[in-house]
């Protein structure tokens, strides 16, 4: 999977995986997240807006991302899910630590 | 709404992946144009859920392959993949979400196809894990109602099926002959209940076999006849008064033979629903409560016996595998050997194995026949094998018959044997022959010498002397030993013995004397048979 990595507002990096975020997609990102968070940047904003599905290993990927950038001072939050990235959300009870943003934007928006 | 659609894709993984599951959806759902979003949604997730899990988990990175089936109905979805990883039990009962603030990053996946579809189901058959998802379309979904478990109705069929008939082969009870244990059911049955008849009907493949019939109901029809083949489908008891009041039933019917008819499934060990007891009446007739209650404990005890015959052919493997399987090796010797028991198990067995430069060789027989017997056969057995490693061939039966003494006087059985120690150089076979008398030694020329037994069995006298005697085999001699059921095979006399000896010495190798007499023997032994041939090449 390529994952495009741009730097947002106030210091986020932005990631941008596209198409499926399953088993095959999800090491990218985890190696993704653990380049920036080794370069000494901890806050990411996942942009789901090019992603069609993702199940259970994706949802692990960003978890683990979640993880690594906290206990680096950061956070990881998502922006742009779709209806199906929702609906596994929300049926794994994950919302509220991973809570959807409409827009990257928003995602860091009380920074 | 369209069509059924089926879609069914090979995969081999590694190269495959769970992309390769995702294109197969893909181009399956174009085929279901009426498929509701939330439906694709729920089943991609789902599915590709039970993919990578079946990829990542079951091979543990050995490569995998599998079957992935989509069948489309116009009310459900039913998906099965079947592959060829090592998964023993699927918890998928206790397969919980992990709390919402729990950060595991893995562990999701079972919970989550469980609330995705209606139906996560899993079985193992013939080293295949089949697991089978089904949801109910959004066209006949009640709305916010929590997923209920829906049979499926395609797949998992099939493979109960498969599960049903490996376990009745296993069995080995079909085509098998009458037998009274079964008959003396059925035959109360028809009393108890005053009907036509009474059956104990197995479902295989497309035909019904009857184990057993009381009245005059045919031992074999095919299964698409078949009411009991009805019966299996469920775990209840099926009760028809009327079978041409039965619109599902009525093609069954057989003005007065077949009116009323009333069954309980019979299970094998494992639990598959493999026939039926039933009775069967040409009037109609109401069967009470209380008659059916009476119905299931006789249907108990026929799983009763069902599940004995089991064991018993499990008891008959085990004491199979305890007689010498490889030929030790003897060079310029030739032996052979063959126990046939009359029932599943017997009280009859041989043994051989090496000791010292030559091999002990033994032939028992335990009176009576049977479990009993069998068990003190494989005691006699243990006990002379560990006693022959001390001292000579007196000295191995001395010390077992010491041994075996109080065991033998418990039950009140004894034993007649032949033990001995061939010396493979000179030929001299030294012997003990407790009560047994049925050896003889076939001459190249032509001659036989029946060898006399000089003691008593063992667990009939405490205070005997073993002694031993000897004799030379020459090359070109056999030696045969024999237990009782050989003579009954012949005229019942020792005459038996010159007659098989004769044959001995015609034959070019040991193993030709075994299966003549196996043949002799088959289907018609009252007894144990068993036979050992031990000849000096020349």
């Amino acid at each position: 999977m390529n994952i495009e990595m741009v730097d947002g507002p106030g210091g986020v990096v932005v990631l941008r995986p596209a198409g499926r975020l399953n088993m095959v997609a999800a090491p990218a990102v985890r190696e993704a997240v653990n380049s920036i968070v080794d370069s000494g940047r901890s806050r990411i904003a996942v942009d789901l807006s090019g992603v069609d599905f993702i199940d259970s290993s994706g949802l692990g990927a960003l978890i683990s991302g979640l993880k690594s950038t906290r206990q680096a001072g950061g956070d990881l939050r998502i922006a742009g899910a779709n209806d199906q990235v929702k609906l596994v959300l929300s049926l794994t009870n994950l919302e509220r630590v991973l809570t959807p943003y409409d827009t990257v934007e928003n995602a860091y928006g009380d920074a | 709404m369209g069509e059924m659609v089926t879609r069914t894709l090979r995969l081999m993984s590694p190269p495959d992946t769970v992309d390769t599951v995702h294109d197969l959806l893909d181009s399956t759902w174009e085929a279901v144009p009426d498929l509701h979003m939330r439906d694709r949604m729920a089943l991609d997730t789902a599915i590709i859920e039970l993919a990578a899990n079946v990829i990542q988990h079951a091979n543990r990175g050995r490569p995998i392959t599998a079957t992935l089936t989509i069948i489309a109905f116009t009310d459900r979805i039913e998906a099965t993949l079947s592959d060829s990883g090592e998964i023993g039990e699927v918890d998928i009962e206790g397969r919980t979400m992990p709390e919402a603030d729990e950060l595991a990053e893995s562990g999701r996946g079972i919970a989550l196809m469980k609330a995705l579809v209606d139906t996560v189901e899993h079985r193992r058959v013939d080293g295949f894990n089949h697991w089978t998802l089904v949801r109910a379309r959004e066209q006949v979904r009640i709305p916010d109602a929590p997923p209920k478990h829906m049979p499926s109705v395609s797949i998992s069929g099939i493979i109960d099926e498969m599960a049903r008939q490996r376990a009745l082969e296993e069995m080995g009870i079909l085509d098998t002959p009458p037998e009274d244990r079964f008959d003396r059911v059925t035959r109360l049955a028809k009393q108890l209940f005053g009907v036509d008849g009474a059956m104990i009907n197995l479902i295989d493949g497309d035909r019904q076999w009857a184990k057993s019939v009381a009245g005059n109901g045919p031992e074999e029809m095919p299964r698409s006849a078949s009411v009991c083949a009805v019966t299996i489908e469920d775990e209840r008891t099926l009760v028809v008064p009327n079978l041409f009041e039965n619109p599902e039933l009525r093609d069954k019917a057989v003005a007065d033979e077949l009116v009323f008819y009333a069954g309980h499934p019979l299970h094998a060990p494992g639990g598959e629903r493999i026939g039926a007891l039933c009775v069967y009446d040409g009037s109609p007739r109401t069967f009470s409560e209380r008659e059916q209650e009476m119905l299931r404990d006789l249907a108990d005890w026929v799983q009763q016996e069902l599940t004995a015959s089991h064991e018993l052919s499990r008891a008959a493997e085990v004491q199979q595998g305890l007689l010498p399987q490889s030929l030790i090796s003897m060079p310029g010797w030739d032996i052979a050997g063959m126990c046939l028991p009359a029932r599943a198990v017997g009280g009859d067995f041989y043994d051989w194995y090496p000791v010292g430069e030559g091999a002990a060789i033994t032939l028992a027989d335990t009176m009576g026949k049977g479990i009993g017997s069998a068990i003190i056969a494989a005691t006699v057995r243990a006990v002379l094998r560990s006693a022959a490693r001390f001292g000579d061939v007196a000295g191995a039966v001395d010390l077992a018959a010491a041994s075996l003494n109080a065991d033998l006087d418990t039950t009140g059985l004894f034993v007649t044997l032949l033990h001995g120690r061939l010396d493979m150089d000179t030929g001299e076979f030294t012997y003990v022959d407790a009560g047994h008398g049925l050896t003889v030694v076939a001459r190249r020329d032509g001659t036989i010498e029946r060898l006399r037994s000089s003691t008593p069995p063992l667990g009939v006298d405490l205070d005997t002397e073993w002694q031993s005697s000897s004799v030379t085999l020459n090359p070109g001699d056999v030696l045969i030993t024999a237990s009782d059921g050989l003579l009954d095979l012949y005229d019942g006399t020792l005459d038996a013995l010159d007659k098989i000896g004769a044959l001995a010495l015609l034959a070019s190798t040991s193993s030709e004397v075994t299966d003549a007499v196996r043949t002799r023997a088959r289907g018609v032994a009252p007894d144990d048979v068993t036979v050992v041939v031990v000849r000096r090449d020349g």
